[in-house]
């Protein structure tokens, strides 16, 4: 650490060199304004001594002139002054000074706030330091999210478009989680869906998406059968995952007739909304994908039926976890009430709309936390 | 958040108690609790009375900590509130762990 030590008298720079230099300090001395100015230019202090006299010029505006220069360094400018009324030192900190002393000085009283500086100094070069490698960081992590963002979207679009039958609502969040939901009909006129939700955030949650889309898309052109798929996503994340990482989802398979086999693992439960009202839930039963080995993992299919004005509902926790401005939750009870009233609608777009609409007006002006994802499915 | 460790050697038991919200954030410090400790246990307790908040990385890093301890040493996840069992639940943790 450097101190510059700015006096007019030869014997006050003597014992501050010798009194800095014994805490470590480099010191650099010099007797005039103009010298300081180069001095403090050249040598880069981390800390200033001053007199408010000085051969060719006035300390008060020095250290107006040193503050300036030192920008948005952290210099602490340290009068010891000759004049020591009381108006010299309201002056002084005015001009921009961090103390003052009169002169002459106690020794140990300068040594004690020379410390105090240091210490300051040292205090706020590690939190610049820290600073950059948070703003580093986050440029980072910004870039990354941007990205996962973009690859989802991309995967996103090869889903099937909304229509009468299908809509899906991704609203994601301000901190980028992962949610994904894909639709496609087969050859065979069955609809195969999958909605799931990676654990983590940003690029690790976007890395598994990747092969689940392939194997998603894959086993719409074999007609793969859904217990399949549900062992080949697992195997795939299980294999590619940490330990750490899995995938909540539901896996669905609908035939033109209504007709329906599903798979959930981790998912809060889906719904369907009969066409009289009532709710009727469907159990998500088995642990997430990517969690079992194959030999452990359970392919077990349940089954159900959506009859004409039925519409079939999946939805990412964080519909359930929607927090308002006051921090509440919205909570299962009030998305029953939501889906039996919206999915009311003739029209399925429609529906799907007042939904969204019923869920930003409750987040008000609320960070969304989490991502929303909403699938909602009608038979022909 | 803060996660306290207490071994039990007479007992054979180790207490991980966990206070605040359980998430990505204690990821160095949670690994820590279960790896860096002395002698071999054979039951695992975390103690979630005090957790108010879980995400689904609290639930990856309980998995990690299930791969990482035999199969035969239990772990038991212990009084977590309705909202917190209800996640535990969804994700069918009862086939890994005692949640009690």
């Amino acid at each position: 650490m450097k101190l510059l030590c700015i006096d007019s008298e030869p014997v006050y720079r003597d014992i501050l060199t010798l009194c800095a230099e014994r805490e470590g300090l480099n010191v650099k001395t010099v007797a005039s304004y103009h010298e300081a100015i180069e001095a403090f230019k050249d040598f880069a202090p981390d800390i200033v001594t001053l007199d408010v006299i000085i051969k060719g010029g006035n300390g008060l505006e020095l250290v107006k002139k040193l503050k300036n220069l030192s920008g948005s360094r952290f210099v602490p400018m340290l009068f010891l002054a000759s004049h020591t009324s009381d108006s010299v030192m309201d002056q002084c900190f005015h001009s921009g000074a961090d103390d003052f002393l009169p002169k002459p000085f106690d020794e140990m009283l300068f040594n004690i706030r020379l410390k105090t500086h240091m210490r300051h100094v040292a205090l706020v070069k590690e939190m610049y330091k820290k600073n950059k490698a948070l703003t580093f960081f986050q440029t980072m992590i910004q870039r990354e999210h941007e990205m996962a963002h973009q690859v989802l979207d991309h995967i996103q679009t090869r889903s099937e478009k909304n229509s009468d039958q299908v809509v899906i609502t991704r609203i994601a969040a301000a901190s980028f989680n992962g949610d994904l939901a894909l639709v496609k009909t087969r050859a065979d006129g069955a609809r195969l869906v999958f909605v799931g939700d990676f654990t983590g955030h940003g690029l690790p949650a976007s890395i598994g998406a990747l092969p689940v889309m392939q194997t998603f898309f894959d086993a719409v052109d074999d007609l793969t059968s859904l217990s399949e798929l549900a062992i080949r996503i697992n195997k795939t994340l299980n294999s590619i995952l940490p330990d750490y990482m899995f995938c909540a989802g539901y896996l669905i398979l609908l035939s033109p007739n209504g007709h329906f086999s599903y798979w959930g693992g981790g998912m809060p439960d889906a719904m369907i909304r009969r066409s009289s009202g009532e709710l009727d839930c469907l159990p998500s039963r088995h642990m997430p994908l990517g969690v079992q080995s194959t030999c452990e993992f359970d392919p077990s299919l349940e089954r159900d039926q959506l009859k004409t004005g039925d519409t079939l509902v999946i939805l990412s926790d964080g519909v359930l976890e929607l927090k308002n401005a006051e921090g509440k939750m919205y909570g299962e009870d009030q998305v029953k009430s939501l889906i039996k009233m919206s999915y009311g609608d003739e029209n399925l777009m429609r529906a799907q709309t007042k939904t969204e609409q019923v869920l930003e007006k409750y987040l008000g002006g609320a960070v969304q936390l989490d991502d929303i994802t909403l699938v909602a499915l009608r038979t022909e | 958040m803060s996660i306290t460790v207490n071994q039990d050697n007479r007992n054979n038991t180790v207490t991980i108690s966990l206070i605040g919200s359980f998430d990505f954030s204690l990821f160095n410090d949670f690994r820590a609790a279960y790896t860096d400790l002395d002698g071999d246990f054979n039951r695992y307790v975390i103690d979630m009375s005090s957790v108010e908040y879980l995400d689904s990385a609290a639930l990856g890093m309980l998995l990690s900590m299930r791969n990482a301890i035999p199969a035969e040493q239990d772990i038991d996840l212990k009084g977590a509130n309705a909202f917190i069992k209800n996640i535990l639940m969804i994700s069918r943790f009862d086939k890994r762990f005692n949640i009690i």
